[in-house]
């Protein structure tokens, strides 16, 4: 009996789609409503940075590689900053380390509640989204007279922080906090108790402790599944010496525990803040440090809001660094999005989507592949124009 | 209230034609600036579903590769004319319907099942991934939701002793307000009018995050434009039929206008306050629980006539 | 197990003023700290050039009128400059700020995106200067 030849209808999400706010496809073939097979491709936004980095001195390289990302811009920057310092043997001043860590919990508080609006408006809940994203106009508020800038604070200065905490400022940061608070409890309520909500996050999308481990998943992804990875705890570094987080996880690995370790993130993140306000020391925000850093390597790992971020530095002696190599955390978890799609429903994709909390333009580093078969090939820049020009024709 | 005026006029002018499809226009902008209200938004000012209409009539109409194209161009016209018909029959703005006869109930429903017919058959002529998953979505969400409608409609029908939406009216307006005397018929009139007209929850054949904008993807132009104006006219006749029927009838304009925008509320903040149900959640829960309740109530009026007739 | 939990918020909204601001018939206060657009004081300004040194985006360019007397014009490219403020920490004798009132600069034409600071004479010396052909401009770092 032969068998009969199987169509396949292949639904494409990206690169332009109304679910993702960022350029990148998935390619899912379905069988009625039903997913079969799942494919990713990224790199749509690729820019040049890691290059860019090698003709720009290091200050420059800092406003840089700070515009990677919008949501997760002071942590690039921190994490290159204290690369750098760490190379040239200098240690910031003790307040100016608590303000980057206040700064970057706020920033954390942003990512998470800009996240948590966009899931909601996925799943088809429009009036969340719009709830969510007027609270998030308080820490955007917070932001801009901590720093003068709702994004892109640029508070990351070689040896320091530019900006300094007063009085005021304090007081506006508590009070923001406060409502905070009591607004993240009320959504606590709601994601953990609304009947259609749970429908489309309840048993959807869920990733065992051993898939996690192998696949490599970082950030709430992987805590939502029980895994105790959080840079902050394991490998503290800068402020979190003096100021401790304590770390969340869920048991379940489904949507709904990615929801709520977010959500419990926040809560910690006020926690901190409050504290940083209120047992931070007076002093300098900056020490002097010189223009050319020395020559050596060093890795510097940061906890940003989607998971553990990686810098490497090479420099030679000069005031232009070698080579700088960024490995994100969004790229550890594509893996987890195919491994799971399979048998849930079209519907839940998008779901499934931002529940790993993608940011693409974090993504698009060069990976190179070496492959035994075929040689590698050199293309100058009107090689590659051509080459690009007639892959479409 | 009863009115003569020339047929010609009654079609085209008031109270069907250009009146009804302005009236629709001015219910999006009651839904869309409710909606934004209870999201604390401002919303859109009077005449923005009037500029999107314009704006939408004035563009090029893109005909995709492949599609049949007679189909193509004709189903919004059949769509948006099914709707104009369907509200011959219907007391419009407080005045009696302008034709009417025994059984106009029937033919009511089947019209603006027409609109749905039409948007299904669209995501099905136009071979985009996107539209025929749309396409089968629209289709799914019209079976399990038509028939508790229908069941619903029929239950003041029965009481009434009669098919004749007139004549329904009329014996609503007299007696108790069948939204007490059937409350669960009116809970189904209510989610079946929602389903049908796929307002959230139940807009998954529309879903923009998934299916870009499901069946209706790739019109653009005048067809685009003519299927909006016909989904808001089935948004004013169903919500006319259903004050009509369950709550207390419409003698007049002012009871038309006030009973009207009391169960709009209602249902503006039923769409803001749930997360949007995949597919098979819809269809799984209305099919079993829709159904039930409806039959449920059925069987209560059926007990209550036979049981009014032998305490005669 | 409940259905419906934002009930209570909708009411509350339905009857409360939306959050929309009304911009730009109503602006809010901005902070004091906000890095608007750059101003420079050409009164203290001695030449060191760091803060061209450290531009990420090369949107300063200082022209040297006279270097004995310390004259100089600035050109300020508001449409390169990412408004970093890294120049603003780097001079060490304050003759640049950001400008925390103004900070909506947009326009429809390029010209108003190049900014020149300077004292009147010098800048309409060099307009002058750079209208006339065959000259080429002072070097500028």
């Amino acid at each position: 009996m032969t068998k009969p030849k199987v169509e396949k209808f292949i639904v494409p999400i990206g690169p332009q789609h109304p679910a993702l706010k960022e350029p990148g496809n998935f390619e899912f073939t379905v069988d009625g409503e039903i997913v079969t097979d799942a494919a990713v491709r990224l790199g749509f936004v690729h820019r040049g940075i890691e290059k860019a980095c090698e003709t720009r001195n290091y200050i420059q390289d800092m406003y840089m590689l700070e515009r990677v990302c919008g949501i997760c811009s002071h942590v690039h920057a921190t994490a290159f900053v204290l690369g750098v310092e760490k190379l040239a043997g200098v240690q910031a001043p003790p307040r100016a380390e608590a303000i980057r860590v206040l700064a970057s919990e706020l920033e954390r508080i942003h990512s998470h509640l800009l996240w948590f609006g966009v899931a909601a408006h996925e799943a088809g809940f429009d009036t969340l989204f719009m709830y969510t994203w007027r609270d998030r106009e308080v820490v955007m508020d917070i932001l801009e007279t901590l720093s003068g800038s709702r994004v892109h604070y640029s508070v990351n200065v070689m040896g320091g922080v530019k900006v300094d905490l007063d009085d005021k400022t304090s007081d506006q940061i508590k009070k923001g906090m406060d409502f905070l608070e009591e607004r993240t409890e009320y959504y606590m309520k709601v994601v953990t108790t609304d009947e259609t909500f749970l429908g489309r996050t309840r048993g959807i999308g869920t990733l065992s402790r051993e898939r996690v481990d192998l696949l490599g998943a970082v950030g709430p992804t992987a805590r939502a599944s029980g895994a105790q990875r959080d840079i902050r705890v394991n490998a503290p570094y800068s402020g979190y010496k003096d100021f401790p987080v304590k770390i969340v996880t869920d048991e379940t690995g489904d949507l709904e525990a990615r929801f709520v370790v977010r959500l419990k993130e926040l809560y910690e993140s006020y926690r901190l803040i409050k504290e940083i306000l209120e047992k931070i020391q007076p002093g300098e925000i900056t020490t002097r440090m010189k223009r050319k850093i020395p020559a050596g390597e060093v890795i510097s790992r940061v906890e940003a809001p989607r998971g553990e971020l990686f810098y490497y530095i090479k420099s030679n002696g000069t005031e232009i660094p070698e080579r700088v190599k960024i490995r994100t955390p969004s790229l550890c978890n594509w893996g987890t999005i195919t491994d799971v799609a399979v048998g849930h429903k079209l519907a839940d994709m998008p779901m499934l989507l931002v529940g790993i909390d993608p940011c693409f333009s974090c993504n698009d580093r060069m990976v190179e592949v070496r492959s035994g078969s075929q040689t590698s090939q050199i293309m100058n820049w009107d090689g590659l124009r051509k080459y690009g020009i007639e892959y479409y024709r | 209230m009863n009115l003569s005026i020339h047929p010609l006029i009654l079609l085209l002018i008031f109270p069907g034609g250009l009146f009804l499809l302005s009236f629709g226009l001015l219910y999006e902008w009651v839904d869309r600036k409710l909606v934004a209200r209870f999201q604390n938004r401002v919303g859109p000012r009077w005449f923005q579903p009037l500029a999107d209409a314009i704006k939408l009539l004035a563009k090029e109409e893109i005909i995709p590769n492949g599609v049949h194209k007679i189909m193509f161009l004709l189903l919004p016209i059949v769509a948006i004319t099914g709707a104009l018909t369907a509200a011959l029959y219907v007391p419009m703005f407080g005045f009696n319907a302008a034709f009417s006869f025994e059984g106009d109930l029937i033919v009511v429903l089947y019209l603006l099942s027409l609109m749905t017919l039409c948007i299904g058959l669209a995501g099905a002529n136009t071979l985009s991934r996107f539209t025929i998953i749309g396409a089968t979505r629209a289709l799914t969400q019209m079976f399990s939701y038509e028939a508790p409608f229908l069941l619903a409609m029929l239950g003041p029908a029965i009481a009434a002793g009669t098919w004749n939406i007139g004549k329904i009216n009329a014996f609503a307006g007299e007696n108790i307000w069948f939204i007490l005397a059937q409350p669960i018929g009116f809970i189904v009139a209510v989610v079946g009018l929602m389903g049908k007209l796929e307002l959230p929850p139940f807009d998954a054949p529309e879903a923009e995050t998934e299916i870009v904008a499901g069946a209706l993807t790739e019109y653009s132009g005048r067809g685009l434009a003519l299927f909006h104006l016909g989904k808001n006219v089935e948004l004013v006749i169903g919500l006319t039929l259903v004050v009509v029927f369950y709550l207390g009838g419409i003698a007049n304009p002012l009871e038309f206008i006030l009973k009207s925008a009391g169960l709009f509320l209602v249902v503006t903040a039923l769409q803001s306050l749930f997360a949007r149900l995949r597919i098979d959640q819809t269809v799984g829960l209305w099919w079993r629980l829709g159904a039930l309740m409806a039959l449920l109530q059925l069987l209560a009026i059926i007990f209550g006539k036979y049981l009014g007739e032998i305490l005669r | 197990m409940s259905i419906g939990v934002l009930l209570g918020d909708l009411l509350k909204s339905l009857f409360s003023k939306p959050v929309t601001q009304n911009y730009p018939f109503k602006k809010s206060i901005t902070p004091d700290l906000l890095r608007g657009k750059l101003v420079y004081d050409p009164e203290k300004c001695v030449g060191c050039m760091l803060c061209i040194k450290d531009c990420p985006s090369n949107a300063i360019e200082l022209i040297t009128v006279d270097k004995l007397n310390k004259r100089f014009v600035m050109r300020y490219h508001a449409d390169r400059c990412v408004y970093c403020s890294q120049c603003v920490q780097n001079c060490r004798f304050n003759c640049l700020n950001m400008s925390n009132s103004e900070w909506e600069m947009a326009s429809t034409s390029k010209e108003a995106f190049e900014v020149y600071y300077g004292r009147e004479e010098d800048i309409a010396l060099l307009l002058e200067r750079a209208a006339q052909p065959g000259i080429d401009e002072p070097p500028c770092e």
